[in-house]
């Protein structure tokens, strides 16, 4: 039993451990009424406060200042450090606690300068400046006229549980504008980059630039700007310039996306184009001049219901170019249209939010939905790629395979043109062989058997004939191996040939043979023909002049080749050139020359 | 070159021995002709004639008197008359052949000095002119055509080419007569000496033994011999230029490249 008491004690002392309440935890006061103060246009009022509260909504967007009064009251001095978060407080404004001063930003006295409402605030509460019972906090600020200028709820309490919110909401509306910032740049730099060196070779002509990536760029860095300006705390300008500036962007934003949908559709080469681009540069034009209005009268409503007409008119056309995806879809359309739609729902609701509704600490959505558009974009420029590099490459192979057609042909045509060509050199060698026996060797048989057959032959008559017959064999032998237009070595084998028959016939020869360049027009059969015209030459010499000397000269004079058969022998009537000797000059295109009395007679080739 | 010496005639050492002819021809009225051709010279004596290659070869094997000159017909029923040189060359040395041929071409004829052959002999040529030419040769000419002449400088240069790659430019079948100290420099270490090239330019254009005698300031004789001297550089460098296609084909090694 003593063991069940104990075991009862213990369980006792568990539940009392458990159920015995902690010390209470410092609680997180969320300030959000008291009173205000304003000074608007040279008159001061005090009135009761609920925040947040909307400068340009309660003061109809006059600019003035104010000073807030919230009043909390603690049970004790609390032990740690607090801290205030201020979602959204400004334009400019300082701040005290308990009639301490703890903070200053921005110049009280003069407006339209430096805007600290577009992130969110903090500071540090010391322990000691905080005291049991009744505390105030006091916040003054400075607003400008359409601005977003106010007071959000203030939240007060322990620090690290303070500044842990002031920590999210700071990475959600400032730390979350930077990075937007930096991927818009990029994604604009990668736009203009390709604008720039990517051509449209569907257009006309093929050296259009694709006006896709010049709007993708546009709209990225006019969003870039636009929200860059979260981060902005002193701009360059003052307000109005700056204001309108800003609007600028977000209605260019807003003008160069349309656009982009508008190439991604493929309807910018129909005739409304021109029509697309006025309404667009309405658009822009409309909402800077109404910013300006709204800045300079002090009037938001211009800004506001400009806003509302560009909102209808943008979901308009999402609504169409939506309807238009469904009818044709496609991978870019898609999601061009997707992140249309989801945009203009977010403007939507960034419109009520911000234009329209009471709430001061809120921020805009929009922004983050840009992100979409720079992605649809990446995805329809690495498709592009894609279908780019698969159409190269298809390119490339029927490219690869027509050259190998191409060269197949070509081999084809070549074998056919070598067959060709053989078949010509075996049909001129069978006419050079034909012609030779029949001009030479064959002449001379058909001479010798009329001699036979005329019964009145001398055997030396009979001898001569078939010498002839052998020699112009033994000629027609060796103009195979001649060089082509060589006439030395023609002249040489045509002497070694003939030696026999000059010792015979007892004329002296005299060989006067120099060195000649080739002649380019001698070809075989001309060389050929040369060899049967100096053969018939010399024979006429050896047979009918009867001369003592045979002087055979070859070489140049005046730059012209130049042959000459020259004897001392009879001569003949040079007016009356053999026909033979004129046919072969002509057909090697030779000029031939005959100079001839008793005594002398010259033969004279000269090829000019 | 060993030449056989006529035997001593005890009853009159002035008349030298009749050179003996031996003749391979399957035509047998050219057969006769050379016949003729030799009775009719006191200097020349038949020995006998073969009509094909087996004959000859046959007639080789035996013990009969060694020829001094050969005169081989190369189209043989059987085979080729370069075969019968080749193996008269072997079987007696000091014996010479001719070629005979009816039109002296290129061809057949570098083939036969190729084989050993130290002439060629015309078969048209008249019945004193083949006398003439057999006791020339002996007396130490050898009859060269102009076109046989520049197949010969074109395939010597083209050999000089080949082995001395830096005198690869193009060079003229038939080299101009004024060539420069230091082309005949070039010349003389090729396979002919300078004076042999220079005599075979002369020949190639053309020009008579007497004509290039005249030009070249020697005598007759010196110019035949630089021919026959020549005819022993074709046959032997015919061998050589075979070894030399061989090994720049890659089918023998250089006996240096180990």
């Amino acid at each position: 039993m003593g063991g069940r008491a104990r075991l009862a004690a213990l369980w006792l002392l568990w539940c009392c451990a458990t159920i015995a309440p902690a010390a209470p935890a410092p609680q997180v006061l969320t300030l959000d009424s008291g009173s205000v103060t304003t000074t608007v246009n040279g008159q001061t009022r005090t009135a009761p406060l609920r925040l947040p509260y909307h400068w340009d909504h309660e003061q109809a967007a006059q600019p003035g200042s104010a000073r807030f009064d919230l009043p909390f009251t603690l049970a004790s001095r609390p032990d740690e450090p607090w801290a205030v978060f201020i979602p959204r407080v400004g334009n400019v404004f300082d701040l005290r606690v308990n009639g301490a001063l703890l903070r200053v930003h921005g110049d009280m006295e003069r407006g339209n300068g430096a805007d600290y409402a577009k992130a969110p605030r903090s500071l540090i509460i010391p322990a000691q400046l905080l005291q049991p019972g009744e505390n105030l906090i006091e916040i003054r600020v400075r607003a400008d006229t359409g601005r977003r200028a106010g007071l959000s709820a203030v939240i007060v309490g322990p620090s690290d549980q303070v500044l842990r919110q002031y920590s999210r909401a700071y990475a959600t509306r400032f730390t979350g504008s930077v990075l937007l910032v930096g991927f818009s740049v990029v994604v604009g730099a990668i736009a203009l980059a390709l604008w720039l060196t990517q051509l449209d070779a569907r257009a006309a002509g093929g050296r259009t630039r694709e006006g896709l990536y010049l709007w993708a760029a546009l709209a990225e860095f006019c969003w870039a700007l636009r929200v860059a300006d979260g981060a902005i705390i002193s701009p360059p300008l003052s307000w109005v310039p700056w204001g309108m500036l800003m609007t600028a962007c977000y209605s260019g934003w807003a003008a160069s996306a349309m656009l982009f949908c508008h190439h991604v559709a493929g309807w910018h080469r129909s005739a409304y184009m021109p029509w697309m681009r006025g309404a667009m540069a309405l658009m822009f034009t409309g909402s800077v001049t109404c910013c300006w209005l709204s800045l300079t009268r002090a009037d938001p409503r211009w800004l506001t219901g400009w806003l509302a007409l560009e909102l209808v008119g943008a979901g308009a056309y999402v609504v169409f170019f939506a309807v238009a995806t469904v009818r044709r879809p496609n991978l870019a359309r898609v999601l061009v249209g997707s992140a249309a739609l989801l945009t203009v729902a977010v403007a939507f609701r960034d419109w009520l939010t911000i234009r329209l509704s009471d709430s001061h600490g809120e921020t805009t959505w929009v922004r983050y939905t840009s992100v979409f558009f720079g992605i649809a974009l990446l995805a329809i420029v690495i498709r592009r790629f894609r279908t780019a590099s698969t159409q190269a490459n298809e390119l490339l192979g029927t490219l690869a395979a027509r050259v190998a057609d191409r060269e197949r042909e070509l081999a084809t045509t070549y074998a056919r043109l070598a067959e060709a060509g053989r078949e010509q050199a075996r049909t001129h060698e069978r006419a050079r062989i034909l012609r030779d026996m029949h001009d030479g060797v064959g002449s001379h048989i058909s001479a010798a058997i009329h001699q036979l057959q005329s019964g009145q032959a001398s055997q030396a008559g009979l001898l001569r004939t078939l010498r002839d017959s052998l020699d112009q064999l033994k000629l027609s032998i060796d103009s195979i191996h001649l060089p082509a237009g060589d006439v030395g070595a023609l002249l040489a084998a045509l002497r070694y040939r003939l030696a026999p028959r000059l010792a015979d016939s007892g004329v002296a020869l005299e060989w006067a043979v120099e060195e000649c360049p080739p002649v380019a027009r001698l070809d075989a059969p001309a060389m050929r023909q040369l060899q049967f015209l100096l053969f018939e030459t010399i024979s006429n010499v050896l047979q009918h002049a009867g001369a003592s000397v045979l002087r055979i000269e070859a070489g140049m004079h005046d730059g012209v080749q130049r042959l000459r058969a020259i004897d001392n022998g009879c001569g003949f009537d040079a007016t009356r050139a053999p026909r033979a000797l004129q046919q072969r000059a002509h057909a090697i295109g030779a000029r031939l020359t005959l100079e001839s009395r008793p005594g002398r007679t010259v033969v004279q080739l000269q090829f000019d | 070159m060993l030449v056989a010496m006529p035997p001593l005639d005890a009853m009159d050492l002035a008349v030298p021995r009749p050179w003996g002819v031996w003749v391979v021809e399957d035509d047998s009225h050219a057969r006769a002709f050379f016949e003729t051709s030799v009775r009719r010279s006191a200097q020349l004596r038949w020995l006998g004639g073969a009509g094909t290659v087996r004959e000859a070869l046959d007639w080789l094997r035996g013990d009969g008197v060694a020829p001094d000159v050969v005169l081989v017909d190369l189209g043989l029923p059987d085979g080729s008359g370069l075969e019968v040189i080749a193996a008269a060359v072997a079987r007696y040395p000091q014996c010479e052949p001719l070629v005979i041929s009816v039109f002296g071409d290129e061809d057949s004829v570098l083939a036969s000095i190729e084989a050993g052959a130290l002439g060629y002999i015309h078969k048209d040529a008249a019945p004193e002119d083949i006398a003439q030419t057999i006791l020339e040769m002996k007396a130490g000419a050898s009859p060269i055509s102009p076109m046989i002449a520049r197949r010969v400088l074109a395939r010597y240069r083209l050999l000089q080419t080949a082995s001395r790659p830096e005198l690869a430019a193009p060079t003229a079948a038939v080299p101009p007569l004024s060539a420069g100290p230091a082309e005949k420099a070039d010349a003389g270490r090729s396979l002919l000496s300078g004076r042999e090239q220079e005599v075979l330019t002369l020949i190639a254009r053309g020009f008579s033994y007497a004509e290039i005698a005249r030009l070249q300031g020697l005598s007759v004789h010196t110019v035949q011999t630089h021919i026959k001297h020549l005819y022993g550089k074709l046959s032997v460098h015919s061998k050589n230029e075979a070894v030399f296609e061989a090994m720049r084909l890659g089918l023998l090694r250089h006996p240096g490249s180990d």
